[in-house]
């Protein structure tokens, strides 16, 4: 069998950090096939793409593009050789048109210096009619939909002749149907004999699209299967280690339930955009239950995280926390209020880079420990080192927090929300990017939180950890609340049917909070 | 009215290096640098314009010369703040810096003067103009009869106007300020962009300089006297398009040729009036930015 | 622990590797000043000599020497707090000369209150440039303009009404210098060293890089401060009153400018003399640089800035270069200091 692509022994240290990435990596790509690339985060895949890519280059091992030995030092030489990459966030410039996009840095000229602006929309909209996208060359990149700018730089590889393609975490962004007509592009673009590298993790994905999947772990390979031959539970396992099912107990029967938060109509809109942000959204988190909000990216989850933040003001409605209004405070305000709150970006938000792990744990409690002023560096010491043991972070006071783990950062900021909560407290995303272990730890804090009577918030795009930790489930869609389910219902809710609610092809007819 | 129209036929004047040199600006601001060194950039452009002509002879030799230094300088900025990863603010003072001792030192040198050096040698710059096109009323008295510096700078924006509108060349550099991401995912290299950006910089402000000295006849310390600041606060007035350029720069012309004026009529002080400039730039800021954040999005 | 023994190393190399880059950098700029003399000097090895020399020669220039680097150091300081809270204070030419105009004119003024008023001038200077600066704090956190640009602005305009105000209205006529009248005799700091003009205001700015460094490092208002500044999201989403960390940090950074040029006026001129600050808010920001905004940094940038400014000054007196080979000097500074490559020059050779 002919193959695309051969790397062998890929040995990559970062010496920044010292974080061996990969470790002797074998990797073979077929001629027309679609290789997925599995693993957890931090196994390697992405970085031995960017070796492939030339973004990186190897300490040891050696690449061969269709058989020949290559030295691949930049994306320029890669592209050369017809590989090409679609990165996970799009390298497309909002302000130009699809085809000016495409054609950056080969333009078509007349008289031998003007853009061509005909030219360039005839060329990008052949390719375009040729492979069957829903796209116009003319239309400026920021009017498309997600799904159509990762189409863009689809057929921005293919107008550079890429036959070697690559694509990081494509279906990251988008939603069921735009996966469904991207999967069906690359099948047929396989059928064409481009061979294609996808990186993933999602287990079903790699079932539906894959000829092979090529499983990685701890920055080495374990394999390469036929898919046909594996099912999820397999791969699972291979990417794993060991299989592990995350369980979290649900509260069977809630004890005194008092509302806590409540939201009443709130609605909130960017100005100069039509459709708010959210509509209306009414709902009330009480003691001793952990609500969740589910939804796809870009329907509301990230806004009611703001605005429980008190990053982004409402525009109508009213948010109380008890009996007292707290509509359109600020953050400082609600910290003072009660709030205490895991942000999903923890490194722009939930912590400060290059501070020390006691400078980022005492944000939210340096009254603790201040004096007429001035702060009481022994106390904030001890209190800091109780923290980091209690929470067996690996970590230690006076370290810079940017040079621990990421599972050991989120301790950090677990740590420091926890400790805070007085009855309310929000999680964002707050596994993601986390290994299996971490993750469990992040969940039975939730359920102990719960159980000594707090409302918890969580608002996650993970839908296997929201039908694994909420008690009650909220379902936002274009900023409306279009389900919710409570009780035995949310225990027993399918992903396809919650699914169905995120996509908006269900909603429910009426709903009360 | 009979003082409207020569305030307005010298804020033409006026506004011309200012025009020149945010135009460079405009390059570098479009590929994503704030490019305070326009300042030095000028007025090296003014010292090297001036010594060359005295040295060559000849107004036009010297005015090439001087943009040729200028662009060295412009150079050597782009090197070390590219090539050696520093930061553009701070480069961008070192070549203020560097331009007002070195101007300095090397009249000194020179000269043996530290203050206004007169050249006997260079004649004033030659007004263009048909007379049939100056009887034009109004317009003609305010367009006509400037110096080919006024008009090369209006040639120029057309130039400027074209090169990042209709040719690939402006996409790259335009795609290098939005995304520069996405230029070099393409194996494009933004810096690149940013060296010619640096390069054309020194060019304008060569050109913008030259017209400062030439005008003169003379070399003064510190000529310049802030026109780079403002051209930098031009830029984000015109919003950072070439027409913007012109209609922002005329503002600043119109102020400058009234406050001459008032100098003179009007009795006041004459460090009140040099302070207008920096304070009527204030207030632009000020007003732009009370303008983009009532228009902006609500951001967290 | 095993293991903060080692991060305490770790942290003391990056120490002397940081340095080590500040160091080359400063020679090269020094090696410049060896360029310079042989293009432009005669007597190249005379020029030398007196630049490199001439500041040690006798207490008078040494002196003096330690004395020019006073407002260095309250300009270093200045600048380094804004940097320290994410703030840029380009405003510190005008800040120097308006703190010593208002320290002088209130001095004058308040000469009858003996210590009192001495103390109440040097007040209303600091106050007077740190709600300068405050403008442009204000103005960011108001509509996000950017203070970098107007405290530049505004401080090219306040030199030039500071200017208008001596030659003008507070003009000293008796003297054919244009200056102000000068502050009381009572009020004029005691001299450390004479016959140089070091004066007890050196101490006093040592005690101000004390005072700076427990604020950022011991005092919950610093510790605000220094977080606004590593990160302003995180800073917010702690509960950190971010908009006050925008206007305070620039107060203080005037305040210091200001105290600088009123001290300026108590321990070396007496009086507010046309254009006598001229250069050294730039010089300041330069410091304050090179010391990467580290108060007790700010001590030794000072000092290698002052002995550049004496040197060029003693090669003035004695030779045949123009003081503004300082200014050249200066510039080659800036180009290189914030070079991440320089910078990390010694730092990747070690890791290898």
């Amino acid at each position: 069998m002919e193959l695309a692509v051969e790397m062998l022994a890929i040995t990559k240290t970062y010496p920044e950090n010292n974080i061996r990435a990969n470790e002797a990596v074998d990797l073979q790509l077929r001629k027309g096939e679609i290789l997925c690339l599995a693993g957890e985060n931090g196994a390697g895949k992405t970085t031995l793409m960017k070796v492939l890519y030339g973004m990186e280059s190897q300490d040891s091992g050696t690449i061969s593009i269709h058989g020949r030995k290559e030295s691949i030092t930049s994306p320029l030489v890669a592209k050369g050789l017809g590989i090409g990459m679609v990165h996970q966030h799009f390298m497309l410039v909002e302000e130009f048109t699809v085809a000016q996009n495409v054609l950056l840095g080969i333009e078509p000229v007349r008289f031998g210096i003007s853009y061509d602006q005909k030219k360039a929309n005839a060329l990008v909209n052949e390719v375009i009619a040729r492979h069957h996208f829903s796209l116009e060359a003319g239309t400026l990149v920021k009017d498309l939909t997600v799904g159509q700018k990762q189409q863009v730089e689809i057929v921005k590889m293919l107008y550079r002749d890429a036959d070697i393609l690559i694509l990081d975490e494509p279906t990251a962004v988008l939603t069921e149907q735009e996966i469904e007509a991207l999967f069906t592009t690359l099948r047929q673009l396989a059928n064409h004999g481009k061979s294609l590298i996808l990186i993933t993790h999602k287990l079903h994905e790699i079932k539906a699209i894959s000829d092979r999947v090529a499983v990685m772990r701890q920055g080495r390979m374990v394999g390469i299967y036929e898919t046909t031959r594996m099912d999820e539970r397999n791969i699972s396992a291979l990417m794993m280690g060991k299989t592990i099912s995350l369980e979290i107990a649900h509260a069977e029967k809630p004890q005194k339930s008092l509302p806590v938060i409540v939201f009443d109509k709130v609605t909130v809109v960017r100005r100069g955009q039509e459709r708010p942000l959210l509509n209306n959204l009414s709902f009330t988190a009480y003691s001793g239950e952990i609500l969740g909000f589910a939804g796809v990216g870009g329907n509301g989850l990230g806004v009611v995280e703001a605005v429980l933040g008190g990053f982004i003001p409402t525009v109508g409605g009213r948010i109380l926390h008890h009996e007292s209004e707290i509509t359109n405070m600020n953050t400082a305000q609600l910290r003072k209020q009660g709030l205490a709150y895991v942000p999903s970006d923890r490194l722009r938000i939930g912590s400060a880079a290059k501070a020390t792990v006691e400078e980022n744990i005492m944000v939210n409690a340096s009254h603790m420990f201040t004096r007429q002023g001035f702060i009481d560096k022994k106390k904030s010491a001890s209190f800091t080192e109780r923290l980091l043991a209690s929470y067996k972070a690996k970590a230690t006071a006076q370290m810079p927090i940017n040079t621990l783990s990421g599972g050991n950062i989120q301790k950090v900021i677990l740590a420091r929300e926890i400790e805070q909560y007085q009855d309310y407290i929000v999680f964002s995303e707050p596994t993601w990017g986390l290994d299996v272990a971490s993750s469990q730890f992040v969940y039975e804090q939730m359920a102990e939180l719960r159980d000594k009577g707090a409302a918890v918030i969580l608002i996650s795009s993970n839908l296997d950890e929201i039908l694994t930790v909420a008690d009650r489930i909220i379902v936002l869609y274009h900023g409306y609340r279009v389900a919710s389910f409570a009780g035995k219902e949310a225990r027993n809710l399918s992903k396809e049917e919650i699914g169905e609610y995120m996509l908006g092809i269900r909603r429910q007819g009426t709903l009360h909070g | 009215m009979q003082f409207t129209i020569p305030i307005l036929h010298s804020a033409v004047t006026i506004m011309t290096p200012l025009l020149l040199a945010s135009m460079g600006g405009l390059f570098t601001e479009l590929t994503g640098m704030l490019n305070i060194a326009l300042e030095g950039l000028l007025l090296m452009g003014a010292f090297s314009s001036v010594i060359c002509s005295h040295y060559t002879g000849s107004m036009v030799v010297g005015t090439l010369l001087g943009i040729a230094c200028t662009m060295g300088l412009s150079a050597i900025l782009a090197v070390v703040t590219l090539n050696l990863k520093s930061n553009v603010f701070i480069t961008g003072l070192a070549v203020n810096l560097l331009s007002a001792g070195l101007t300095v030192v090397l009249c000194f040198s020179l000269f043996g003067n530290k203050g206004v050096v007169v050249f006997d040698n260079i004649p004033s710059l030659p007004l263009l103009g048909t007379p049939s096109l100056a009887r034009i009323p109004i317009l003609g008295d305010i367009f006509i009869g400037h110096s080919a510096f006024v008009y090369l700078s209006w040639l120029l924006l057309g130039i400027c106007y074209y090169t990042l509108y209709g040719t690939p060349f402006g996409f790259r550099f335009r795609a290098t300020g939005l995304h520069q991401e996405a230029l070099s995912a393409l194996g494009l290299s933004p810096n690149r962009y940013k060296f010619f950006a640096f390069l054309i910089s020194g060019f304008t402000c060569g050109l913008g300089g030259a017209m400062l000295t030439l005008n003169l006849g003379a070399f003064v310390p510190n000529i310049t006297a802030g026109k780079g600041w403002i051209a930098l606060v031009i830029i984000f007035l015109g919003n950072k398009k070439p027409l913007g350029l012109l209609l922002a720069a005329l503002v600043f012309g119109l102020a400058d040729a009234f406050s001459n004026y008032a100098q003179g009529a009007l009795q006041v002080p004459s460090d009140f009036i040099l302070a207008l400039p920096y304070l009527l730039t204030l207030l632009a800021m000020v007003g732009s930015s009370i303008y983009a954040k009532k228009k902006g999005a609500i951001e967290s | 622990m095993a293991r903060e023994k080692k991060l305490a190393r770790k942290t003391i190399r990056t120490f002397v590797r940081e340095g080590a880059a500040i160091l080359l950098i400063l020679t090269i700029a020094l090696v410049w000043v060896i360029i310079l003399s042989l293009l432009l000097s005669k007597t190249p090895a005379k020029t030398l000599g007196y630049f490199f020399l001439g500041p040690l020669q006798n207490t008078y220039y040494f002196g003096n020497m330690l004395n020019g680097s006073i407002p260095l150091i309250f300009g270093g300081l200045g600048v380094s707090l804004a940097m320290r809270s994410g703030n840029f204070n380009l405003g510190g030419e005008g800040q120097i000369y308006s703190g010593a105009l208002v320290t002088t004119l209130c001095a004058i003024s308040l000469a009858p209150l003996g210590i009192v008023g001495a103390f109440l001038a040097l007040v209303l200077g600091a106050l007077v440039a740190g709600a300068l600066a405050g403008v442009s704090g204000f103005l960011r956190m108001q509509w996000n303009t950017s203070e970098l640009i107007t405290s530049f602005l505004l401080s090219n305009a306040v030199v030039l009404v500071v200017n208008h105000l001596i030659s003008g209205p507070f003009l000293d006529p008796s003297t054919s210098l244009m200056a102000t009248r000068k502050i009381p005799e009572a009020f004029r700091l005691p001299l450390l060293l004479p016959p140089s003009n070091l004066s007890m205001a050196l101490p006093i700015a040592i005690l101000a890089v004390v005072v700076v460094q427990l604020y950022l490092y011991k005092t919950k208002s610093g510790y605000e401060l220094r977080m606004t500044g590593l990160n302003p999201f995180f800073a917010k989403y702690g509960g950190i009153d971010t908009r006050r960390y925008m206007v305070l940090p620039m107060v203080l950074s005037g305040a210091l400018y200001g105290l600088g040029g009123g001290l300026a006026i108590y321990g070396t001129y007496y009086a507010s003399i046309k254009e006598f600050s001229s250069g050294m808010g730039w010089n300041g920001l330069a410091v304050a640089l090179i010391a990467k905004s580290k108060p007790t940094a700010v001590i030794p940038a000072a000092l290698f800035f002052a002995y550049i400014e004496a040197g060029a000054r003693s090669a003035m007196l004695h030779s045949d270069v123009t003081f503004e080979i300082a200014a050249i000097v200066q510039s080659i500074v800036f180009f290189l200091i914030s070079s991440e490559v320089l910078l990390n020059l010694f730092t990747k050779r070690g890791k290898q």
